[in-house]
């Protein structure tokens, strides 16, 4: 059994986190973060990614902590600004980061992130695929409502008037040809 | 649905302002003092309500012996009952290399000289055959841990058996002992050199020594926000522990603070 | 030109077996913590005794056990009175493996022990001795300082 280490405080995670995957990587420990670098980036850049659903998940949590970091601290403080400097790759995203990002989701209570099961491309991509994207982004919803589904209430009292109003007219139509 | 958004965001308001005024009532030193209150990091060893039972114990335990605030780099001394002694009584004196374990199974390793002889004993903290532990010197060192003391020199981990309790002044905060160890030449029971300690002077080593440990050393880990995640209690949960058991460890704190009142008060005597 | 084979066994006369994980079995080098003459002399030598025998059915040397030791080419026993090992909750657990030599009938062959004595030796040398067997008491007698 382990003490937790106090030294350093984090934000809970506002989202089910999973134990540590594991990825195969000849680089180790380093090499597997650099997988992360990449994805975190490019999430930062573009807000909306189709990957893999394990490395999704896996970086998912990399990108709330760094948000969290960079809110509770802010950009004067100077580790924060190192492991900005470290986790993304292009320099120009470090403004978004500290300007666009954290005034966003200053005020969240809900993660900073969505991640969504997507398709696998059959025969060619055997991996569960996700979509993973910023909350408060630009682009259409991922998901999309369907007002047809069958077991909805207003569908279900919808089918049952229908069904209820033929009645009716059934019931007419053999009273009219009785007489 | 603004409606919903709107009344979400008030109740969320409402619920930061009152994680607010937790923290303020709840003092940052807590998770110092008493980091055994926290759990097991690991999910696989989670279990609430154990937890939860666990606190219970431990603060019933706490109202019947005082465990003080101590750190590792603080001498202690443990009064045990020992049903091997003569008198089932023992007491031993020692500093605290080492912290370990949560909840009920919170441990401390003392480590003292005894006739030119290294000596280590391990204190489960919540042991019900221990009467009394005293912290005789509060201090910290600039490492989580002194395991290094067992390559050091006897002097670093000498203390006598009869030590007086240094008293510090009210309110001051826990000094902090920026001593450098020299340690012994090799061998060494641990790569010391691997380990990142701030306490010792620096190592003479050889070239190819040193050659290993860059190569095994692992610079990117202080980035590694998941593992620095997994390896704590993030800060939510920790305020709801302490809010938990926040009363009633103040209330400890009171007594304890009251009686050592007693014990530095001394009834002026009559003279002439 | 020695065979590989026996270039590692001529190498591994010279490593220590008892390593940190510090189990007594056979081979592992000792301190005599008593006043005897050989003790005090194989100490001196910087020849340690070894251990070329554990008295239990595991073949390993926990505190309190009686072993056999080579001391000086000759062959002694000795109860283990101190260990490197990691130990058990308000056990001391100490930086050498402390060995004091008795003879048959459990007399030690020194007159004083010369470090601490864990408490907890007093009930484990009662329990082994039995009445009409070997003594092991005195050597508690002998102790001069209990942790």
């Amino acid at each position: 059994m382990n003490q937790a280490n106090v030294e350093n405080l984090v934000n809970k995670l506002r989202y089910n986190v999973k134990p540590r995957r594991k990825f195969g990587n000849s680089d180790g420990p380093e090499g597997r973060l650099r997988k992360f670098q990449k994805t975190l980036t490019a999430l930062i850049k573009y807000e909306r990614l189709e990957l893999n659903y394990r490395r999704a998940d896996e970086t998912r949590g990399y990108v709330d902590q760094l948000i969290f970091e960079a809110i509770r601290h802010g950009p004067e403080h100077k580790e924060t600004m190192d492991l900005a400097n470290f986790w993304i790759l292009e320099k120009q995203l470090m403004h978004k980061l500290f300007k666009v990002l954290v005034p966003r989701y200053q005020n969240y209570t809900t993660s900073f992130t969505k991640l969504h099961k997507a398709p696998n491309i059959y025969p060619t991509i055997h991996y569960d695929r996700a979509i993973l994207e910023l909350r408060g982004n630009i682009y259409p919803s991922v998901e999309q409502y369907n007002q047809y589904e069958q077991n909805l209430l207003h569908n279900l009292l919808l089918n049952a008037a229908k069904k209820e109003f033929r009645m009716e007219k059934y019931k007419e139509i053999a009273d009219n040809i009785k007489q | 649905m603004i409606t919903q958004d709107s009344v979400q965001e008030s109740q969320n308001n409402k619920k930061a302002k009152q994680n607010i005024e937790q923290r303020k009532a709840i003092p940052n030193r807590y998770r110092f003092i008493y980091p055994e209150f926290l759990p097991d990091p690991d999910p696989k060893y989670r279990n609430l309500l154990r937890e939860k039972l666990e606190r219970m114990d431990m603060l019933a335990r706490r109202t019947h012996v005082a465990i003080p605030e101590f750190y590792v780099g603080s001498v202690l001394a443990v009064t045990y009952s020992e049903p091997h002694a003569p008198g089932k009584v023992n007491k031993f004196v020692g500093i605290c290399i080492e912290r370990k374990g949560s909840g009920l199974r919170a441990t401390c390793v003392l480590r003292n000289m005894v006739n030119n002889q290294g000596i280590e004993v391990i204190y489960e903290l919540y042991d019900p055959a221990i009467q009394k532990i005293e912290c005789l010197r509060l201090e910290r060192r600039l490492d989580s841990h002194l395991r290094y003391l067992r390559d050091a020199p006897a002097e670093y981990s000498t203390f006598p058996f009869d030590m007086e309790p240094e008293y510090l002044l009210e309110g001051a905060s826990v000094p902090v002992n920026e001593i450098k160890v020299q340690l012994n030449p090799r061998p060494w029971l641990e790569k010391w050199e691997r380990q990142e300690l701030k306490g010792i002077t620096e190592l003479q080593l050889p070239e190819r020594r040193i050659r290993k440990a860059k190569a095994a050393a692992t610079p990117w880990e202080k980035y590694d926000l998941m593992k620095k995640y997994r390896e704590t209690i993030p800060e939510e949960d920790q305020n709801e522990i302490f809010n938990e058991v926040h009363t009633k460890l103040h209330e400890v704190e009171i007594t304890r603070h009251r009686q050592k009142h007693k014990r530095a008060f001394v009834r002026p005597q009559k003279t002439g | 030109m020695l065979s590989p084979f026996a270039m590692l066994n001529v190498a591994s006369r010279n490593i220590s077996t008892s390593t940190p994980a510090s189990q007594i079995i056979k081979l592992s080098r000792l301190r005599v913590v008593d006043n005897s003459e050989i003790g005090k002399k194989a100490m001196m030598e910087g020849r340690p005794p070894r251990c070329i025998h554990v008295y239990n059915k595991i073949g390993v040397g926990y505190i309190g056990d009686r072993i056999l030791v080579a001391i000086r080419g000759e062959k002694k026993k000795g109860i283990l009175v101190g260990l490197k090992q990691q130990q058990a909750p308000k056990v001391p657990k100490f930086d050498t493996n402390n060995l004091v030599l008795i003879d048959d009938n459990g007399t030690p062959l020194g007159t004083r022990i010369q470090v601490p004595i864990p408490h907890i030796l007093r009930t484990k040398m009662k329990e082994k001795t039995h009445s009409k067997g070997a003594d092991y008491t005195k050597l508690i007698a002998i102790a001069s300082r209990f942790v």
